[in-house]
């Protein structure tokens, strides 16, 4: 019986097979929480039991059952394909990255051929084809990329990005079935070889691939099990984040493989059509752990209704929350829809990580509510000190600030907090944040001079993000560069400017992007426009045609502001000063010039405090 | 749906409550330009539809999708593919 359970078919009465999920647990097989030398020879381990991978429909049916047994015996069948296309040990294999069984066949294909898997990113927007495609052949450029596998349905898709990035190996995972199998001896990724490249970093204009290596892999897939989620027997994962992105792929792919953990999948398409569906689908499977960036949770909260009162959510003990701020507000409203559902509002675990460090540094406790520090804002804009809010202080919203603990660093990693001028901070001081550990990349692929960019004489990476240490934790502030937040995604500035800067008649330079704070905490996209066209109708049409562009290159609601033409700001060596341009706009010195545009503008908790000052 | 139901005008009005900026809705009415809604305010206008026609609309169609009259093409596409 067990078999025929772990291969997910049982036959009815009627003669028709039902799918059934892969279970909590293996029955027999003794739990190995990660520490093995390679990513295949967890696999070998893990296929030795019945849990596994389980796809669900956009309609919450289950369509695919992939228990670890059969994605190993796929994987090296697999390999034994891709060595047959002509491809040679260490080169590149991008994988359009569905939530499918396929692209998990290919991504472990490569592992056990000595090729490197590039997941490549499996997402649009309506009329966003171009924007895609530009995308994809940056990725593929960069990574030298010598094949691409993908589903069918993005043929033209992908062969026009490969075509302009000389990608010679195109193939549907359809084609790549059908090629004979290489007969000679597989030889897997060893333990100093690599393991893949992530391309979470980076902005489309020119990417940047993080090259994970399979000791960084197995040092942060061991940290995220023993330490972070201290994962048992009777856990059970849930995940609809994207497997191109490094929560989805390490935190929910490669993790619970290296743990031998069960994980149902949702396609994070159909997550955003119909949110509530993780709910119900954790709710009917008992699921355990589930992460989101604080949006996934503000979504689902909004879209459950009645529905809640029908769940279980007893079982869910560890609700991450990685990929973007994380917002007190949204975690109080999901705890207030869902204590229906007996859903335990201990369960949040703030965490903290990026791909440069494969995923994850740090973890909250697990066993503690969320921890927020209340701070004096004037003293966090200004001073760059976290000094706690007085209770009197605490009475009006706009003169604090209020920031999420995120936890200790994993086992074996190192963080530390620095001054502008590399000297270590101690409590309260903000500044910014580096890290050290085996977690750490091998550096961007290809690219000598990024990677040194960010790493310092003494072994750290820059992370990019500022913050400062409460009690033996820390605490993120924000980013120290330009990058916006929106929706757990991270926008390049220079992707909005870029494509907007193509639109007729505008050139370079005449385009700025930057994040202000919206009323609810969130980024709010503002680009400013330098503006040569004055009669009103073009002006309009100007407008319409960069909020289109911005839309099919980054998925977002923004508002454009035209402005004077020479009113942007620059630095003393030519770039454009972001900063500047946000200051001017939100002091009123950089504004709209159209006398028919209405004034949209709503002071945001940012220009209030700009006034304050 | 009948067969008389025009495409076009339910389509509106599933656009309805996301057209904020209440703009006229024509054939050439560039959904994400002219109506500048975030993309997943588009996911939801996209399972409205969906539901509704009881269609499914893949992200590599709805990435060739611009205005309102593709998307009738598109929602009428697949309703005669059944």
């Amino acid at each position: 019986m067990h078999g025929t359970v772990a291969k997910g078919n049982i036959r009815q009465d009627d003669g028709e097979f039902v799918l059934r999920p892969t279970p909590h647990q293996n029955p027999v097989l003794a739990k190995v929480l990660g520490g093995f030398a390679t990513l295949t020879a967890g696999l070998d381990y893990a296929a030795r039991g019945v849990t596994g991978f389980n796809f669900y429909s956009s309609r919450g049916q289950l369509e695919h059952v992939l228990p670890y047994r059969e994605l190993r015996t796929r994987a090296i069948a697999t390999a034994r394909k891709l060595l047959t296309t002509g491809l040679k040990r260490g080169e590149r294999v991008a994988i359009v990255a569905e939530t499918s069984p396929d692209f998990m066949a290919v991504f472990f294909g490569c592992q056990y051929a000595g090729l490197v898997p590039c997941p490549m990113p499996y997402s649009m927007y309506i009329g966003g084809k171009d924007a895609y495609v530009s995308r994809i052949a940056g990725m593929l450029k960069t990574a030298r990329a010598r094949a691409v596998i993908l589903s069918s349905d993005l043929a033209s898709h992908i062969g026009e990005a490969a075509r302009i990035a000389e990608t010679t190996i195109v193939k549907t995972f359809g084609e790549l079935q059908a090629q004979p199998e290489s007969i000679e001896k597989l030889r897997p990724f060893d333990v100093d070889d690599v393991a893949y490249i992530q391309y979470s970093s980076g902005s489309t204009s020119s990417p940047k691939g993080v090259l994970i290596t399979q000791k960084a892999i197995v040092a942060n897939t061991r940290g995220i099990l023993r330490d972070g989620l201290k994962i048992t027997n009777d856990d059970r994962a849930f995940s609809w984040l994207p497997l191109y992105h490094d929560m989805g792929l390490v935190g929910f792919c490669l993790s619970p493989m290296m743990g031998q953990v069960t994980v149902d999948y949702l396609s994070t398409t159909s997550f955003a059509r119909r949110p509530a569906l993780w709910l119900k689908l954790m709710s009917e499977n008992r699921n355990t752990i589930a992460y989101s960036p604080s949006f996934g949770f503000d979504l689902a909260a909004r879209r459950i209704n009645g529905e809640a009162a029908t769940l279980d959510l007893t079982a869910w003990r560890v609700a991450g929350i990685g990929g973007d701020m994380v917002r007190a507000d949204v975690l109080n409203l999901f705890s207030e829809k869902m204590s229906v559902a007996r859903f335990d509002s201990k369960a949040f675990t703030p965490s903290y990580g990026m791909a440069e460090s494969t995923l994850a540094i740090t973890f909250a406790d697990l066993s503690k509510p969320v921890k927020i520090d209340v701070v004096d804002r004037l003293h966090y804009k200004l001073a760059q000190k976290a000094v706690p809010a007085s209770e009197e202080l605490r009475q009006s919203p706009e003169k604090v600030r209020s920031f999420v603990v995120c936890g200790r660093p994993i086992a074996g990693h190192e963080i530390v907090v620095r001054d502008d001028n590399g000297k270590d901070l101690g409590e309260r001081d903000i500044g910014h944040i580096l890290f050290k550990g085996p977690s750490l990349m091998a550096g961007y692929f290809e690219n000598v001079e990024a990677t040194q960019a960010i790493m310092t004489a003494d072994g750290y990476m820059d992370t990019g993000d500022m913050g400062y240490w409460l009690d033996g934790e820390i605490v993120i502030t924000g980013r120290a560069k330009d990058l916006i937040l929106h929706n757990g995604r991270n926008i390049w500035p220079q992707d909005i400017e870029w494509a907007a800067e193509r639109i007729e008649p505008l050139r370079s330079g005449d385009a700025a992007a930057f994040a202000v704070e919206g009323p609810d905490g969130d980024d709010d996209v503002v680009v400013l426009i330098q503006c040569r066209v004055m009669e009103g109708a073009e002006m309009e049409e100007l407008r319409r045609k960069v909020a289109a562009v911005v839309h099919q290159t980054a998925g977002v609601e923004c508002e454009v502001v035209l402005v004077a033409p020479k009113s942007l700001p620059f630095t003393s060596s030519g770039k454009l000063s972001r900063a500047g341009a946000k200051d001017g706009y939100l002091t009123g010195e950089i504004a709209e010039i159209s006398p028919v545009a209405r004034v949209p503008h709503r002071p945001s908790g940012e220009a209030r405090l700009h006034a304050a000052e | 749906m009948s067969a008389g139901e025009d495409t076009f005008t339910v389509l509106c009005q599933l656009l309805e409550p996301f057209n904020t900026a209440k703009i006229a809705l024509k054939p050439g009415t560039d959904i994400s330009a002219d109506l500048n809604i975030d993309s997943v305010s588009v996911m939801d206008f996209v399972m409205e539809v969906e539901d509704h026609f009881n269609i499914d609309i893949p992200l590599n169609v709805l990435s060739e999708t611009r205005s309102i009259a593709d998307l009738v093409k598109v929602v009428d596409g697949r309703l005669v593919k059944g």
